[in-house]
């Protein structure tokens, strides 16, 4: 029983540990280090993003992506040609046809898109 | 404002604080090193590690604990959990640097500093461990300090579990001595944790 009382008492004054006078310092010390580990983190995360946004941008120029969007506008200007004589002309389809800046555009989007899910992504795990 | 924002932290208790860390709030880790900064600090001199030494263990436990803040269940103190990972971490550290093997040796020596010291007064725990040697302090510190049972230190000391145990009972003998030599109880035995 005195054992025991004496191992409680033994315990406590284990957990009776005075505060230090320098207790704030080292407290800014550790918040400071977690501080430059989550800027490291969000810079690690950001250039993962642009490299993730690179490496699609290539991955879209290496898929015949031109190629595509060429055969993309000859189809939407015969398309717009047959309507034409069908139909009376229609102004959207003269942009259309007139958009392969559009689609460079919509791509750079797409790409940027991208950037952003990827970096959430990081983020989250 | 970064001073009300502590002051909204200094109010709540541990586990809502670990529960605002889980989600990113460094300010609320911040409000616990405040708390349980010097307690982390004090357990690792009290293992024998030097001031600057017990201080670097003690940032890196923090900052373990504040990557590992979701194991974190709030069924003990959330000071115990992060003491058990600071002790773990300054005995990492003694292996590291193949200074753990030199506990021992340097047993005989502290033991004979420590006989011929205040015998008859009451003195604090800090005084009464200098008295044991390097591995009766760190197992005791580490058992009833940091919370470990006789196993766990044994596995974190890379010991036999009876030679952790024995650690103890000598050390534990020798601290009932120091701190309470007025009451002359003799007390046998050793911490059944184990």
């Amino acid at each position: 029983m005195a054992e025991v009382e004496f191992e409680r008492r033994l315990e406590r004054l284990f957990g009776e540990a005075a505060e230090l006078p320098d207790a704030a310092q080292f407290a800014e010390r550790v918040e400071r280090r977690l501080d430059a580990g989550w800027t490291a983190r969000r810079w690690l995360i950001g250039a993962a993003g642009v490299v993730g946004g690179i490496i699609g941008a290539s991955q879209l120029m290496m898929s015949n992506v031109v190629q595509r969007v060429e055969t993309a506008e000859d189809s939407a200007r015969l398309l717009s040609s047959g309507l034409t004589h069908m139909t009376p002309r229609a102004d959207w389809l003269q942009a259309l046809s007139g958009g392969g800046s559009v689609v460079w555009v919509a791509a750079a989007l797409a790409v940027v898109m991208m950037g952003f899910v990827l970096t959430r992504v990081i983020g989250e795990i | 404002m970064p001073g009300s924002r502590h002051s909204r932290f200094a109010s709540l208790h541990d586990v809502e604080l670990c529960t605002h860390t889980a989600t990113g709030e460094r300010r609320a880790f911040g409000e616990l090193v405040r708390r349980h900064g010097s307690s982390v600090r004090g357990l690792l001199r009290r293992m024998g590690a030097q001031g600057a030494e017990a201080d670097d263990v003690a940032q890196d436990a923090f900052l373990a604990a504040f990557e590992r803040i979701a194991e974190f269940r709030g069924d003990g103190t959330f000071a115990g959990w992060v003491k058990r990972i600071a002790a773990r971490g300054y005995l990492r550290r003694l292996q590291k640097e193949r200074r753990i093997g030199a506990l021992t040796a340097e047993q005989a020596e502290i033991d004979a500093d420590g006989a011929g010291g205040d015998a008859d007064g009451r003195i604090d725990l800090d005084e009464a461990l200098k008295v044991l040697g390097a591995a009766e302090r760190v197992c005791v510190t580490m058992c009833f300090g940091a919370g470990l049972s006789h196993q766990e230190a044994a596995d974190a000391l890379n010991l036999p579990l009876g030679t952790v145990k024995s650690h103890v009972k000598r050390g534990l003998d020798k601290l009932r001595t120091r701190l309470a030599p007025a009451d002359g109880v003799a007390m046998e035995g050793r911490r059944g944790n184990g």
